[in-house]
């Protein structure tokens, strides 16, 4: 096999506790990260199980150039059936756990079982000295960063880790799984956060996973020289380019509120009258009195898109704070002021939620009348709530349909039981189509299109092939605010294999993976009809006199489902999440 | 005529189109040329007070514009480019 060698699929039984390792099968070595997922779990995944049962398998898989000196290209894909949707799911992180597997030759660890007691709990290590599950009691209920201090102290400085907060262990389909940055803090800012993958971690008893690549090098391609120049060139291009990503995605704010797509109050509104105090303006400007900085999630990225925030004080709150985050927990629930959101984001990120998820939950629990509009106090108190388990902090730690359930409030913005991102599908349609065929659930990061003037006969082609894009880029490792094209990416994975890859095999690949997820989701038992945005987005809308409502045909949405003619505007387009 | 390229996200005004073709000898002139036949386009740009948005970069030929973006001027072949910022997160 030309290019990296050795590679090797791993296999942890948590029910035996027992680690194995197969060679990487070399007809999958151009499929990483989420199309690698899809596959394992189609093939190896029974779609009727019981997520948080033994039979659902947890994969974590870096992307194909993950590891590489490629910029910006350690993301992680997790992957599962997932428990809030039912369905299939991918939510991939930055951070360093993604780099340091592959610099080990770890394509992919393939998680499966349960331990007989739901009370114990284990870490697994992945190291160059080799790889076990070991015992991980005293890490039990330990918050995310506290978590990864005691890990910080306990492994390797080159160490990195992928953790699960309370709300993984609690099993809450609202959980996410942590993934630590690659500041020396190695803090567990970076989240696979949607569809409550955490929690099927969680249920499999593991709290950690460490992987320590030690010494171990970048991965050498099989054209070092053309791979090196690729690298060079694009990394130069990127920088003399206009880096609009450089003040972070909480800059966008001001956009999405003048587009009507900032929602507010649980979405009876697509502006905020707070998008001049939620705007990321702020934050940066806090930048020069109180510290903080923009910097990189991990190791070789170029695009610096991730904030750094300090308190009042000068001292470290979270990071990152991003523009979702800023949406669904401070304008959908009317907290005015970033730096509640802010102390929100890091309770969310401690306790190991997803912060879109979880400010849904709440906006609708505030729009069923049990909680004060915009009462960030009480929203800390009840985050800290979930980490303990009550009643209460259960039905929002389990999301957001849970609380529609919970109060009998009707206006429940979800698709496939998820809720719906900050990017709204009423004044961007072809989004919202994405959202409604798209295999993930209402995911921004699956197909988003922000077009609110485009023509009516181009959404579904334009879903189709964004979420085709979209699929090949977080199957590669690079991060989508890289923007890097079809073209790009076959052209590194030539560079990185030593063979050509054509215009029709990288397409066919993001193709597949939609398949391989349609697949899956068809056999877990979802329909047709499962394929469309909730009513109350077809019946209430934003904008002047609430005019702008999702109304797109259903027969439409079903256009994504055949496979649109290769164009060549889809070799140019830019990944976009 | 010069052209002014709409970003995906700002053509709301302009129903879909990505191109407009406009008469105008400075880049503001263009835009006012495009609010003319698009009302509601200029204002995702400039700013009340007239300065340029600061989440939008503009272009001409390719190459950025710094301070005086708005008063560069513009020939016939010309083409200028709004980007905006968007990113999910």
């Amino acid at each position: 096999m030309a290019g990296p060698e050795g590679d090797r699929l791993i296999r942890v039984d948590m029910t035996n506790q027992t680690v194995s390792e197969e060679p990487y099968p070399d007809e999958w070595k151009l499929l990483g990260g989420r199309a690698l997922s899809a596959k394992i779990l189609l093939a190896e995944c029974d779609p009727t199980c019981d997520p948080l049962g033994p039979d659902n398998v947890l994969v974590m898989a870096p992307g194909v150039v993950s590891g590489t000196m490629a910029p910006t290209s350690g993301r992680i894909s997790i992957g599962g059936k997932s428990p809030l949707t039912g369905g299939i799911k991918e939510a991939n992180a930055g951070g360093n756990p993604g780099q340091d597997l592959m610099k080990l030759g770890i394509r992919v660890v393939v998680v499966t079982g349960k331990p007989s007691d739901p009370e114990k709990r284990y870490g697994l290590e992945l190291t160059t000295d080799g790889m076990k599950v070991v015992a991980a009691d005293d890490y039990k209920g330990m918050w995310n960063y506290a978590c990864c201090e005691k890990l910080a102290e306990n492994y390797s400085k080159t160490a990195s880790f992928i953790t699960i907060g309370p709300a993984g262990e609690l099993q809450l389909t609202g959980a996410s799984v942590a993934c630590t940055d690659q500041q020396k803090e190695r803090r567990p800012a970076r989240h696979a956060a949607r569809g409550g993958l955490g929690a099927v971690m969680g249920s499999k008893g593991l709290k950690y996973v460490a992987v320590d690549p030690g010494r171990a090098r970048v991965r050498r391609p099989a054209d070092m020289k053309g791979f090196s120049a690729k690298c060079k060139t694009y990394t130069k291009d990127y920088l003399a380019g206009p880096q609009m990503f450089k003040t972070g995605t909480s800059s966008v704010v001001p956009v999405a509120n003048m587009l009507h797509t900032f929602p507010y109050k649980n979405r009876t509104e697509g502006q905020s009258p707070d998008a001049d105090t939620l705007d990321g303006k702020n934050i940066n400007a806090s930048f020069e009195e109180r510290g903080g900085e923009m910097h990189n999630c991990m190791t070789g990225c170029i695009v610096q898109c991730s904030n750094i925030v300090h308190d009042a004080e000068g001292n470290y709150k979270t990071s990152a704070l991003e523009f979702e985050t800023l949406t669904l927990l401070g304008a959908n629930c009317a907290v005015a002021s970033w730096e509640d959101v802010a102390d929100l984001d890091r309770l969310c990120d401690e306790v190991g939620l997803d912060t879109i998820e979880t400010g849904a939950a709440i906006a609708i629990l505030m729009d069923a009348g049990e909680m004060e509009w915009g009462d960030a106090e009480a929203m800390k108190k009840l985050v800290r709530e979930i980490a303990e388990g009550t009643e209460l902090g259960v039905a929002v730690g389990n999301g957001a349909v849970s609380v529609g359930v919970r109060t009998g409030h009707k206006r429940v913005p979800v698709v496939r039981g998820q809720a719906v991102p900050a990017w709204d599908p009423r004044p961007l349609k072809a989004t919202g189509i994405s959202y409604a065929i798209g295999p993930m659930g209402a995911d921004h990061t699956a197909g988003l299109i922000v077009n609110p003037g485009m023509p009516a006969d181009q959404w579904a082609q334009a879903s189709q092939e964004v979420q085709l894009v979209n699929a090949v880029c977080d199957s590669s490792g690079f991060c989508q605010f890289l923007q890097p094209t079809l073209d790009d990416i076959r052209e590194y994975y030539g560079l990185l294999y030593g063979e050509e890859v054509s215009r029709q095999q990288i397409a066919d690949q993001g193709w597949e993976c939609l398949q391989d997820e349609w697949e899956f989701n068809r056999r877990a038992g979802f329909t047709e009809a499962d394929d469309d945005i909730p009513a109350c987005l077809r019946e209430e809308g934003v904008g002047p006199d609430h005019s702008i409502v999702f109304d797109v045909p259903l027969d439409v949405i079903q256009q994504v489902k055949t496979r649109f003619e290769l164009r060549d505007e889809l070799f140019a387009a830019k990944a976009s999440g | 005529m010069p052209v002014v390229q709409v970003p995906t996200a700002y053509r709301g005004p302009t129903r879909g189109e990505a191109e407009i073709l406009v008469s105008g000898s400075t880049v503001l002139a263009c835009l006012e040329a495009v609010e003319e036949k698009y009302p509601g386009f200029l204002p995702q740009v400039i700013d009340a007070d007239g300065a340029v948005q600061r989440f939008v970069k503009l272009f001409l030929n390719g190459e950025q514009l710094g301070d005086g973006a708005l008063d560069a001027e513009v020939d016939e072949h010309d083409r200028v480019e709004v980007l905006a910022a968007i990113a999910g997160g």
